[in-house]
């Protein structure tokens, strides 16, 4: 809410300058996010007097004005057709002045003819919104040419940006912060009475017999003349609905003559951002400024029946607001009706028909109080925000009513011409009731960790409007005040006392922590371990939003049965991803768009899927992407494959487990090279897949090259982890090795690996390991068939090997490769 | 039989391979040369050894001593060549030492490990403190209940407290029922979740993602927090003033200074917000003109950087705790707010696109 430090100054002053304010109230609560110094940025600005005006020679629609600044006569070019007689008096910017638009003012020719200056509106100086053209000072005043026009139009003011939490509805009207100033530079706060309306009359008549009413003449501050009562039919107003509405208030001004407001008034809405329309309509919205309380001018010509009901909306019915937009109800909707229908949403917004306009006479203010949470279904199921309904629903101060139409009617009288009358309507459905608050010094004490008195407890509490209704030694009961609707309970009582006195007088203490027994739990640090151990193997941390577009999941030909958003940002975030493959590959793709070269991305979260019991069930899924070329040293670089993909998953599964994994054939996912993936195992269990991405699904998704793409499952390698438990060290072998390799041709259709575990097996327990170490194609090598050849490293725990055992299980090798594989040893 | 021309032949052979060997083993360039030059005279093919073979063929009177001459040479041969191999070894090291030098500038040639998301350097920055504090990790689904999310967690049904967590509803729960299921907007769910399945004393902090429908200049639909709470009996704002003061000066510097400002979170009260002096133009060396320029702070000194403040007695009701007996503190932080601040990224868009220039910085 924008405040004017100011005005904060009128209604409690206090011996402190805006900074120091502004840094108080910041730490009790009302964050002061910007300050803007109004009238500090117009010097070059002064009052000049027209001394003579005459039509420009060459451009019909300016004219050329002499002024008199003070000091010199200058001839300017002035555009606005409301240049006043001579006499009259201007805001005139000098050449050099510097305006808040940054536009700098310079001796300038218009039409061939020299201007000297610029005679300026209200919007050119931001002290307004222009209705007819150039500011003319009024005929009134005494101020002489060449007079600053900040001190000549008293702009001085700081205007304070404060960020009110949603729990302080009392500070959203300057009476409220003035409260909180008073509380907490301890001066005190009461409320001034409003000025007195100059002309008041008795209302007797005007209220329909039996209306329950409250006297407004002794929240004046002095006497006004009395006039006659209007003739008026009799008003009535009806609550239909009091939980919804328990409290309203009506009081009546008659003869007003709607016409713009004063300076002061429209430059005090200007800078605290509502728009300015009329002394009637800016009357009500600086009430609602200097109360926080929202009230509403009725043109009571237009009320039908001169009478005023409130109640829910029929479901279906219908009314035109004030912005012209035709709004549809529902049963929950609270209306203000008249004798025939709706003239008003209830603290929302007020209807089109009903409004004051330039010929309204008389008007019908209204001040209630509306149940929050009815306010706040209707403004949101309307889409309609306002000032009203803002405080509405967070809450008003129920009590304030009377007070409230006091000032109101006076200042509406007083701008307009008009005569309030001295009481008002003031209908109560259901009675405000104070909550009563148990509070124990002790126990703030105890939340605290630090002293409370109950001395300066019920001091601070009293400063605040509680009323103390009682004390024992340990206790405090209080009465919280009206305005306060979020003090409910003794800890709301604490923070109270607490943030007067100042969160920094709470000293710093280190608690006890008492560490648990189990500690993070297994799985936490287990994904920690396996983002370390990506890292660690070359890869590059993703982080992708966990929600994309339904398309994306088809174009990859991952799963499309996603949970969708209700209210999606934008059909490409319209569902919560189901895999991590669409993310990460379009950031590898956007990488190689970047011109990186070789690409070598993680991502480790969640994947969603519907069907979980009440909540989608949450995956959490380690994915790796590769893209590009794998670098070798300097030119040595080409693209990644299937063995890429195999290496990165082997050295982070290694890290985790201190063993690789293996790669088998399998069931692998669709969007998979069917010839270039595998099925990734570990303890022969399955722990996920890798392979490089289909080349349909490649150019589907506008992937770049032949993108590599794995995905462990990581809670089922966190259960492999249990179950496999840590590694278990093995003792060193006592006897040598002995290495004798083999080479055979053999088809392609026998794999390298169930080869060599052929091998190893045939062994009788000899071979420690058997390792390709050559595989070749081409020359001499027929087709289908490739060259292999294994190092076998043989030992025997038990003793040293000799050749000649070696020798006969190395050729029974050779023999089995020959008949299981139909090898041809080389 | 014996032949008297083997043994001229045999004399001929070892005076020629004698006056012949010293000089062609000297004179060999480098090691193949000279193992080449050593094959010539003592190789399976070698003079010498074919002069060996005609030893059956000597006399019996001589075999001795000639045998024992062809000996001599065989050792004498073998010192050459290792004295030669020797010197080319020599050579070739001091051809290396004095020589010129490898290229350093040449690339490295190993594979390099990848980097961690700044979000994650952080928050592992972040968990590492708490857990030496005695706290424990945990975390919760990112898809939950309205009722974890907001209700139990003591936002007033229809309440304008709920106005900063635009949320995100699952298709087909778009209101503010107890069951509706929505993206969790803040990690404060799973400090309900914990209290329902544990017991106090607890002490927890819970990073994650959390959505809200917000997407400007300034914030992302998706982002990630990291909530702490403790609880147990007689757990105090002093001492909830003392955690974040460790923690803050651990994780930016011991020197920072904390202020303590009352705000508002349905679930805490006292509630508060905490500023940190600035870490940008170190707020806390008092420099005034820095302070002044300082884009970051705005001149104020003052960071915002977390909400915190004793926990609701309404939370502890709603998860059947005695909120008499029980006490406890809570505190919140934007994980990507506080890895802007310490590594200078300048717009939070950045730690979402995932690109690699911007990864591998961290």
């Amino acid at each position: 809410m924008l405040v004017s430090f100011r005005w904060l100054q009128e209604l409690c002053p206090v011996d402190a300058d805006v900074a120091e304010v502004a840094q108080r109230i910041s730490l009790a609560g009302l964050e002061v996010e910007a300050m803007d110094e109004k009238g500090e940025n117009l010097s070059g600005v002064v009052i000049a007097e027209v001394r003579a005006r005459r039509p420009h020679p060459k451009r019909e629609e300016l004219t050329l004005v002499t002024v008199f600044d003070g000091e010199d006569e200058h001839e300017v070019v002035c555009g606005a057709s409301n240049v006043p007689e001579p006499g009259g008096r201007v805001l005139f910017a000098r050449p050099g002045a510097v305006l808040p638009n940054g536009i700098e003012i310079a001796a300038r020719k218009v039409g061939g003819i020299e201007s000297r200056g610029m005679i300026c509106s209200e919007a050119e100086l931001d002290i307004g919104t222009d209705v007819d053209g150039i500011f003319v000072v009024d005929a009134h005043s005494r101020v002489l040419p060449g007079t600053g026009v900040a001190e000549a139009l008293d702009l001085h003011d700081v205007i304070l940006d404060v960020g009110l939490t949603p729990n302080r509805p009392d500070c959203l009207g300057h009476v409220g912060i003035a409260r909180e100033i008073g509380v907490l530079f301890g001066v005190g706060y009461e409320p001034k009475k409003a000025a007195a309306p100059r002309r008041t009359f008795v209302a007797g008549r005007s209220f329909q017999r039996g209306e329950p009413s409250t006297e407004l003449s002794p929240l004046w501050d002095n006497q006004s003349d009395t006039v006659d009562a209007p003739k008026l039919p009799a008003i009535s107003v009806e609550i239909a609905d009091g939980d919804r509405c328990p409290r309203y208030g009506a009081a009546l001004v008659s003869g007003v003559k709607v016409a713009p407001s004063p300076f002061w008034l429209r430059y005090r809405l200007h800078n605290l951002g509502l728009r300015v329309l009329s002394n009637v309509v800016d009357a009500t919205n600086l009430i609602l400024l200097e109360w926080g309380h929202p009230i509403h001018g009725f043109d009571l010509a237009r009320l039908r029946g001169s009478k005023v009901v409130v109640r829910l909306a029929k479901a279906g019915e219908k009314m035109a607001t004030l912005d012209g937009v035709e709004r549809t109800f529902t049963a929950d909707d609270l209306l203000i009706c008249d004798g025939e229908g709706p003239v008003a949403v209830a603290g929302v917004m007020g209807g089109l028909d009903s409004e004051i306009h330039d010929e309204t006479q008389d008007v019908l203010i209204e001040c209630a109080y509306f149940d929050p949470r009815s306010i706040r279904r209707t403004s949101r199921r309307l889409g309609l925000h306002t000032d009203s309904s803002h405080r509405f629903e967070r809450g008003v101060d129920p009590e304030a009513i009377p007070q409230v139409l006091a000032s109101a009617s006076s200042l509406i009288a007083e701008l307009s011409g008009g005569a309030a009358a001295t009481t008002a309507i003031d209908r109560v459905a259901v009675p405000y009731e104070a909550r009563s608050i148990r509070f124990r010094p002790s126990r703030a004490a105890q939340l605290l960790g630090t002293p409370v008195s109950k001395l300066e407890s019920a001091r601070i509490l009293r400063s605040l409007g509680c009323r103390i209704v009682q004390q024992s030694d340990d206790t405090i009961t209080a009465n919280a005040p009206s305005w306060r609707p979020d003090l409910r309970r003794e800890v709301d009582l604490i923070e109270e006392v607490a943030r007067v006195r100042g969160y920094d007088k709470i000293p710093t203490a280190v608690p006890r922590v008492h560490p648990s027994e189990a500690g993070t739990p297994g799985l936490l640090r287990f994904v920690d371990a396996l983002r370390e151990a990506a890292v660690t193997s070359g890869l590059y941390e993703a982080v992708n939003y966990g929600f994309l577009s339904i398309d994306d999941l088809r174009s990859a030909r991952v799963s499309d049965a996603a949970v969708p958003l209700a209210n999606p940002l934008s059909e490409e975030r319209a569902v919560m991803r189901t895999s991590l493959l669409p993310g990460l590959t379009a950031a590898a793709t956007r990488a190689q768009r970047h011109g990186a070269a070789e690409v070598r991305l993680f991502e480790l979260a969640r994947t969603f899927h519907p069907g979980g019991d009440v909540l989608p069930r949450e995956d959490t899924v380690l994915a790796i992407a590769l893209a590009g070329h794998r670098s070798g040293w300097i030119g040595g670089e080409r693209p990644f494959d299937l063995y890429d993909g195999k290496g990165v998953i082997q050295a982070v599964v290694d890290r985790v487990f201190g063993q690789a994994p293996q790669l088998v054939q399998g069931q692998v996912p669709d969007f998979l090279h069917p010839k270039r993936s595998a099925i990734v195992t570990l303890a022969s269990r399955p722990i996920g897949f890798v392979g490089e991405i289909h080349p349909d699904v490649g150019d589907d998704l506008g992937l770049i090259g032949r993108v590599v793409y794995a995905e462990l499952d990581v809670p089922g390698l966190y259960e492999l982890s249990e179950q496999l438990g840590p590694t278990q060290a093995r003792g060193l072998p006592k006897f040598p090795a002995v290495v004798r390799d083999i080479a055979m041709l053999v088809r392609e259709e026998f794999s390298a690996g169930e080869i060599a575990e052929a091998l190893r097996k045939a062994s009788s327990g000899l071979a420690e390991s058997v390792k390709l170490f050559d595989l070749y194609r081409g020359d001499q090598i027929p087709d289908g068939h490739r060259s292999l050849a294994f190092r076998v490293t043989y030992r025997d725990a038990e003793g040293t090997l000799t050749d000649k055992r070696v020798d006969k299980v190395h050729s029974s090798l050779a023999k089995l490769a020959g008949d299981r594989f139909e090898a041809t040893i080389r | 039989m014996a032949e008297p021309d083997a043994v001229q032949t045999f004399e001929e052979g070892l005076a020629e391979i004698r006056g012949a060997y010293a000089e062609a083993l000297r004179a060999a360039g480098d090691e193949p040369e000279l193992r080449l030059i050593n094959a010539h005279f003592v190789g399976p093919q070698g003079d010498l050894t074919k002069l060996l073979k005609l030893m059956p063929k000597l006399p019996g009177n001589r075999r001795r001593e000639l045998g024992q001459a062809a000996n001599t040479l065989k050792q004498e041969i073998q010192a050459t060549f290792d004295d030669a191999l020797q010197s080319i070894h020599r050579a070739a090291r001091e051809a290396e030492l004095t020589g010129p030098a490898l290229d350093a500038s040449l690339p490295g040639r190993w594979q390099m490990p990848g980097r961690l998301h700044p979000i994650t350097r952080v928050r592992n920055d972040v968990l590492d403190i708490f857990v030496s504090l005695g706290f424990d990790v945990a975390d919760g689904p990112e898809v939950e209940l309205y009722e974890n999310c907001f209700d139990k967690l003591g936002f007033p049904p229809d309440h304008p407290a709920t106005d900063e967590h635009d949320t995100f509803f699952i298709q087909g729960d778009s209101s503010s029922d107890a069951e509706s299921v929505l993206l969790r907007t803040q990690t404060s769910t799973i400090q309900i979740r914990e209290m329902m399945k544990r017991q106090p004393p607890l002490a927890i902090v819970s990073p994650g993602a959390v959505y809200r429908r917000d997407d400007d200049a300034t914030h992302s639909p998706m982002f990630f927090q990291l909530e702490g709470f403790l609880v147990d009996e007689d757990v105090t704002f002093a001492e909830l003033k003392g955690v974040l003061t460790l923690f803050l000066r651990r994780l930016f510097d011991e020197h920072v200074a904390l202020r303590f400002r009352a705000s508002y979170f349905p679930f805490v009260e006292p509630g508060g917000e905490v500023d940190m002096s600035c870490v940008f133009c170190r707020a806390w060396e008092g420099d005034r003109t820095r302070t002044a320029e300082c884009r970051v702070c705005k001149g104020s000194g003052w960071m915002e950087i977390l909400g915190c403040g004793m926990i609701h007695p309404v939370v502890f009701e709603n998860v059947g705790y005695d909120p008499e007996k029980y006490t406890g503190f809570a505190f919140g932080m934007g994980l990507d707010r506080i890895a802007m601040l310490k590594y200078g990224i300048p717009n939070i868009k950045l730690l979402y696109e995932n690109d690699v220039r911007f990864l591998s910085q961290f």
